[in-house]
């Protein structure tokens, strides 16, 4: 048992330091997504800007505050991009026959799928990330203590396994249609219309929807709502934002287990 | 007891029916057609351990498959697969830790590294100590020269580089079974060569069993010791080429040529089909009569120039073997 999962600790690590030098051997590329992802972002950033000075503020919620909404949602989204960048395509992977290599090794396939790849152009959206959050904490004056620390620390990795855990479970449903239906193009949409703005501006039924349904609240706006004193529509109390590491692992379980269903269902691909 | 055993295997493919044009997908769209298309049909073999057996077929015929489910990729959907004594399915990471699998269509090496990073990676996943992968490494470097490109990326490799860099992998952990899905497929000459080679030699040094699926003739009559021939998911032959040979191709074919014109006798062993003047052709069964038997009887009635003996073409026993006909007539 101890000796599986110094194994399994082991090859994480080594899969890890093999994706980081094979990005040392091609910086230019990451130069590349750098210089273009920073300027989309800064744009996304000062269309807010131009909307909130418009109509004064949105739903209630200040400039500042947006920021702040805006660059939490952005940091698990450039996470979910280092880690999970493989869960957009899984259809690709599948009709590539990468799976039948993992079937091939004496190893868990679903460790082998997650660890395969670790993408650092999440890195090109991790930095404005870090800067328009940084930048959103110092306009609200977000206070450090140990507490918001840790609670932000554990918000970050609830959101990032709630949005892994969409890709996941939508990606799996190439295993029953065997074919390469991509879904992250929607995905990505209903993820930036749901994090990066307050759900209250929403209707009803599509709050309820975000929140029971498809949990993608608890990526920012929950957290973000108790950590500002803000309206979340259901009046939950400020500890809230500890729901979104438990949301994240529940939703994160389900996806796997629907991925390994469907490995099951799996029929190689072609000869 | 057999290290690979293999009863009543069956194997069905779903496969969802597209419809032609724009009414044909919106009516798919709404009423998936499925189809079961039987890949695998009750196939039983088993194989001792020390085999190399060649499992031979026309396209489509079922062999990928087999080795896929053979190798754990596919779940069969009846029957039973034993690899010293596991189940693939069951087991699968024991197994594989036992199995080394090459497809000749599709690398299973990782494209974005060198092909030496691949193999250290490899050395992880197996838990290969040094000791052991320092030897499989120069043994293999000895037949396959890998030292050659060890440092090119994957991607970079050539068709003939690339196969030999796919064997070596397979076999670093040193597995007691190597399936090989038509490994010389696509390749030059010395590359095909350098895959026989290397086949031999572990099977000599390691005792590695080996299932190779191939449409070469070359690998065929140089590798397999045993053939296992199927058509259309079903086994038609098991056994040795030679022994096919003599059942499908009991026949050779003597040409006569004479000085001069002479009735050739008929001759009690030998049929003769025809004659054109000095040109004479015998057809006789080599069980029961020799060539030199046969001239040196002709020769008493005649003075012979020359003479040509002609054998059944292997493909075209083997071709025949496909259609499951029991006898090639001509030659
Ligand atoms: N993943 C798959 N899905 C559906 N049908 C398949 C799949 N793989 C193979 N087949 C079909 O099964 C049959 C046997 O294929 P295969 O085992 O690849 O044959 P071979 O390797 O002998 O050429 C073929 O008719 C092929 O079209
Ligand atoms: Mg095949």
């Amino acid at each position: 048992m101890l000796k599986t999962i110094r194994y399994y600790a082991g090859m994480g690590i080594y899969y890890i330091k093999l994706s980081l030098l094979g990005w040392m051997e091609y910086p230019m590329n990451l130069a590349a997504w750098l210089g273009t992802n920073l300027l989309q972002f800064l744009v996304g950033f000062a269309t807010i800007k131009f909307v909130v000075q418009e109509f004064g503020a949105l739903n209630g919620w200040t400039y500042s505050q947006i920021a702040f909404l805006y660059g939490l949602a952005m940091l698990s989204h450039a996470f979910s991009i280092i880690l999970f960048i493989q869960t957009w395509h899984i259809g690709g992977i599948m009709l590539a026959g990468e799976l039948d290599r993992f079937l091939l090794r004496p190893m868990n396939v679903l460790f082998q799928f997650l660890f395969m790849d670790f993408n650092l152009i999440g890195l090109t959206d991790l930095l404005p990330g870090v800067i328009i959050f940084i930048y959103g904490c110092m306009q609200v004056r977000f206070s450090w203590t140990l507490y918001s620390t840790l609670a932000i620390m554990a918000v970050l990795f609830g959101a990032t396994l709630i949005r892994g855990a969409l890709f996941m479970a939508t990606g799996s449903i190439a295993f029953w249609t065997k074919s390469n239906s991509d879904f992250s193009g929607i995905n990505l949409n209903i993820m930036d219309r749901t994090t990066m703005y307050p759900l209250t501006m929403y209707p009803r039924i599509i709050q309820m929807i975000f929140t029971f349904v498809l949990p993608f609240g608890f990526i920012s706006f929950f957290p973000a709502s108790a950590f500002l004193g803000m309206d979340n529509g259901f009046s939950f109390p400020s500890w809230i934002i500890w729901f979104t590491p438990v949301v994240g692992i529940a939703v994160f379980t389900l996806s796997c287990l629907l991925f390994c269903a469907g490995l099951r269902k799996y029929d190689s691909a072609g000869s | 007891m057999p290290l690979i055993k293999v009863n009543d295997l069956v194997k069905e493919y779903t496969v969802i029916k597209k419809g032609k044009g724009l009414k044909g997908a919106l009516k798919s769209l709404l009423h998936k057609e499925k189809e079961i298309l039987r890949a695998v049909n009750h196939i039983s073999f088993s194989i001792q351990h020390g085999e190399i057996v060649g499992y031979i077929g026309p396209n489509g015929a079922g062999k990928s498959t087999t080795v896929k489910m053979l190798s754990g990729i596919l779940s069969p959907t009846s029957g039973e697969i034993l690899i010293d004594g596991l189940s693939p399915q069951k087991d699968r990471k024991r197994v594989v830790q036992n199995l080394g699998v090459v497809f000749g269509q599709r690398s299973q090496l990782n494209w974005d590294l060198r092909l030496g990073e691949s193999f250290e990676l490899l050395k992880r996943i197996y838990r290969i100590d040094d000791r052991q992968y320092q030897e499989n490494l120069a043994m293999m470097d000895a037949i396959l020269e890998i030292h050659k490109f060890i440092h090119t990326p994957v991607r970079q490799l050539s068709l003939g580089q690339r196969m030999r860099g796919d064997l070596a992998a397979a076999m670093l952990h040193s597995p007691q079974v190597l399936f090989l899905d038509e490994p010389t497929i696509g390749l030059d000459v010395d590359g095909k060569q350098a895959i026989r080679k290397f086949v031999k030699e572990i099977n000599r040094l390691k005792q590695t069993t080996v299932i190779l699926t191939t449409h070469d003739l070359g690998d065929i009559q140089e590798l397999c010791s045993r053939l296992i021939i199927i058509s259309e998911g079903t086994i038609v032959e098991d056994g040795s080429l030679s022994d096919l040979i003599d059942r499908i191709a009991p026949y050779r074919i003597l040409h006569v040529e004479l000085y001069e014109e002479a009735e050739l006798p008929i001759h009690p062993l030998a049929e003769k089909i025809r004659q054109d003047g000095t040109a004479a052709v015998y057809r006789f069964d080599k069980k029961k009569v020799t060539a030199a038997q046969l001239i040196e009887d002709l020769s008493c009635f005649c003075k012979m120039k020359d003479f040509r003996l002609e054998e059944a073409r292997i493909e075209d026993i083997i071709r025949a073997a496909y259609h499951k006909k029991e006898k090639l007539e001509g030659v």
